[in-house]
């Protein structure tokens, strides 16, 4: 039986050195024992042979953030549920990284960023209006996403939104980190909504020019 | 020699294809909005969202910000899944 502890007791067994400490970080070895089956089956099958050895990996690397951590727990949750938070964190890293390592993502890796973005797809030198005229809406927004979007911009969204990749694994492969490309990916469909705005073109009409296709 | 070749390039040049990426890309638009938490701050909030959630509460209309979030980024939404999985065990 794992005795109940309110986040108070759980911060002070937690901060004190010796056998409170020790029995604290037992019984949360033990809630995560029990929880992250539940989280991580929906990943891999606990028939997996590898399924016990990354139950006991996430364990250890939680307990020690949490450790490290501590300071920065708010008390606006359970204790426990801010454990678990991590813990997610810690195991669905692992396995998006697993999952990903050998996948090939084009254009994320190598330095330079050139600003003028190549574009493979063919565009058009007609104005706007002319173009809409003939009906070539697609001609338009190829242009303007050649236009708006850096390469690693475009290759980032290639990588996200055709293959599904995480987020975390282009942001490790771009050099970078996942919030730092969440705010790169935002800026870019601002950018890019602006500019549809200003283009005079309606979202509504492209979602249903494309979900005709 | 080298403009006969770029005209016979344009004459058989194949119709332009629908770059792939438009399409999830112009719903993804559809759903920006000026102002997104980043993963950063849906992480600071997520165990407090789950449990609001979890006590029934109309946490996607409490904090839409969140909710906004969970909708547009896979990573986060999956940790946030994957957490209430954890939280339905019993103590
Ligand atoms: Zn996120």
């Amino acid at each position: 039986m794992i005795p109940k502890r309110d986040n108070a007791h759980w911060l002070n067994d937690l901060q004190s050195p010796g056998e409170a400490r020790e029995s604290a970080l037992s019984d949360l070895m033990s809630l995560l024992q029990r929880a992250l089956p539940a989280g991580l089956s929906h990943w891999l099958s606990p028939d997996n042979p590898l399924f016990e050895d990354l139950i006991a990996d996430v364990i250890q690397e939680t307990l020690m953030r949490v450790i490290n951590n501590l300071h920065t727990f708010e008390g606006r949750s359970q204790f426990t549920t801010w454990a678990y938070k991590i813990a997610v964190r810690v195991a669905l890293n692992e396995l998006r990284h697993r999952r990903w390592k050998n996948v090939s993502m084009d254009g994320l890796e190598g330095g330079d960023e050139n600003e003028t973005s190549l574009f493979e797809f063919p565009s058009t030198e007609v104005s706007p209006e002319a173009a809409v005229e003939r009906g070539d809406m697609l001609a338009i927004l190829q242009r303007i996403l050649a236009e708006e979007l850096t390469e690693k911009q475009r290759a980032a969204m290639n990588a996200l939104m055709l293959q599904g990749a995480p987020l975390e694994e282009v942001a490790q492969r771009m050099g970078t980190n996942r919030n730092a490309l969440y705010k790169l990916m935002h800026d870019a469909r601002l950018r890019l909504k602006k500019r549809l705005a200003r283009e005079g073109l309606s979202i509504e009409e492209l979602l249903d020019m494309f979900s005709n296709k | 020699m080298k403009h006969f070749l770029d005209w016979l390039k344009q004459i058989f040049s194949p119709p332009l294809q629908t770059d792939p990426l438009l399409p999830p890309l112009i719903r993804s638009l559809a759903d920006t909005k000026e102002r997104e938490l980043t993963c950063d701050e849906v992480h600071a909030l997520l165990d407090q969202f789950a449990e609001a959630v979890r006590r029934g509460e109309d946490a996607a209309r409490l904090m839409p910000l969140i909710q906004a979030h969970l909708d547009m980024c896979p990573d986060c939404r999956e940790e946030y899944e994957t957490l209430l999985h954890m939280m339905s065990v019993p103590d």
